[in-house]
């Protein structure tokens, strides 16, 4: 087929004839899933939060009633680690891609989210499990317990938070890089302007 | 905007571009799964991106760069929000050889290979090839894609040689 050819092949296709619509039910279904949308997205935010505020409850509550100053440094960490989910979560909502915006800035946006992603799940160590193990183990320590007893809740403390920072490495390399590497390879083809040939 | 507005919009330009929104879905994606996979997605888009509409573009135009956005986005296979079977049907085209030489008018047997050969383009050179022969001026293309119309020509004379090379002899064979 030359260019003129495949014109007139494509100028014949049925417009729109390979599409049977049910609008009606359509409309329904996109409003029932936008509303679903917006619903699993509150109740993600809801439960990461959530369990961090009742993490800080139950703590502050030991703080008081056992007047016990490590259950406060417990409250305190769950409690930065709970504002810090949250906040970065409202930051990341705000900054989702506009699909009617032009593809570059699709793209610069969606890229810009995958390297967030990347950087929260290379980093969870610093802002969750070490703020979380620190005060953990100063509360291990304050009590009067055996070296036997500490060595062993350090190890089973170790392995979980090994496994946990193993996970996030692996959604990582499995999924966000290559997800990164795709959006970059569309973006730099964006600017590649094709040398040979060009007459 | 107002919901009635927007279900009346997006209804309309339902009816009035839903053309536009198959070719890029066939364009995309090849078999029947990833085409009503990709199709929600377009579906979706459009119905959160309504009450963004201006007016500074041209309706078409607007929907073409947010079915690209989407479809350039859009990870085959990722676990997908569902809207109900009975909303749509999408008469799907198989990409093989095979179901092509089955019984099909000539017509529908080289416009698969058109759209094949569109789809082993370069996502991009593919979004370029369907404005192209739909039709768009070099501004709305430069426009969809935010490049400049230079970049558009030249991108495009490479397209027309790749396309023309990939579908060489085939108007013999029928």
């Amino acid at each position: 087929m030359n260019f003129d050819e495949i014109q007139q092949v494509w100028g014949r296709q049925d417009a729109g004839g390979s599409i049977t619509l049910n609008t009606n039910l359509l409309l329904k279904e996109v409003r029932r899933n936008q509303r679903q949308f917006e619903s699993t997205i509150f109740w993600r935010d809801f439960r990461e939060s959530g369990v961090a505020m009742c993490l800080v409850y139950l703590f502050g509550r030991a703080w008081v009633q056992q007047e016990d100053w490590t259950y406060g440094l417990l409250a305190l960490a769950c409690f930065g680690v709970g504002i810090f989910i949250l906040v970065d979560r409202l930051r990341q909502r705000r900054r989702r891609p506009v699909m009617e915006d032009s593809l570059r800035g699709c793209l610069l946006t969606s890229l810009d989210q995958v390297r967030h992603q990347i950087w929260l799940l290379r980093k969870v160590f610093w802002w969750y499990q070490l703020p979380l193990l620190i005060p953990y183990f100063i509360s291990i320590l304050h009590e009067p317990v055996s070296v036997k007893s500490v060595l062993i809740q350090g190890f089973v403390m170790a392995l979980l938070n090994w496994g946990i920072y193993w996970l996030n490495q692996a959604a990582v390399r499995k999924s966000l890089e290559p997800r990164e590497r795709e959006l970059e390879a569309l973006l730099s083809s964006l600017d590649e302007v094709p040398s040979s040939d060009h007459g | 905007m107002k919901l009635a507005e927007q279900e009346q919009l997006f209804c309309q330009w339902l009816t009035a571009h839903r053309g536009l929104l198959w070719r890029v879905v066939r364009a995309f994606a090849s078999d029947a799964p990833d085409q009503e996979d990709l199709f929600q997605e377009i579906l979706l888009q459009l119905w959160c991106s309504v009450p963004t509409f201006r007016g500074n573009s041209k309706e078409s135009t607007w929907i073409y760069r947010l079915a690209f956005n989407t479809a350039l986005v859009w990870q085959r296979g990722e676990k997908r929000r569902r809207l109900k079977h009975e909303a749509f049907t999408l008469h799907a085209v198989g990409a093989s050889e095979e179901t092509a030489s089955s019984g099909r008018s000539e017509q529908e047997v080289r416009l698969e290979r058109l759209y094949g050969a569109i789809r082993e383009l370069p996502r991009l050179d593919a979004s370029l090839a369907l404005m192209l022969l739909d039709g768009l001026s070099y501004r709305e293309m430069g426009e969809v894609l935010g490049i400049s119309e230079n970049h558009v020509g030249v991108r495009l004379h490479r397209i027309r040689k790749q396309l023309t090379e990939r579908l060489k002899g085939q108007s013999d064979e029928f």
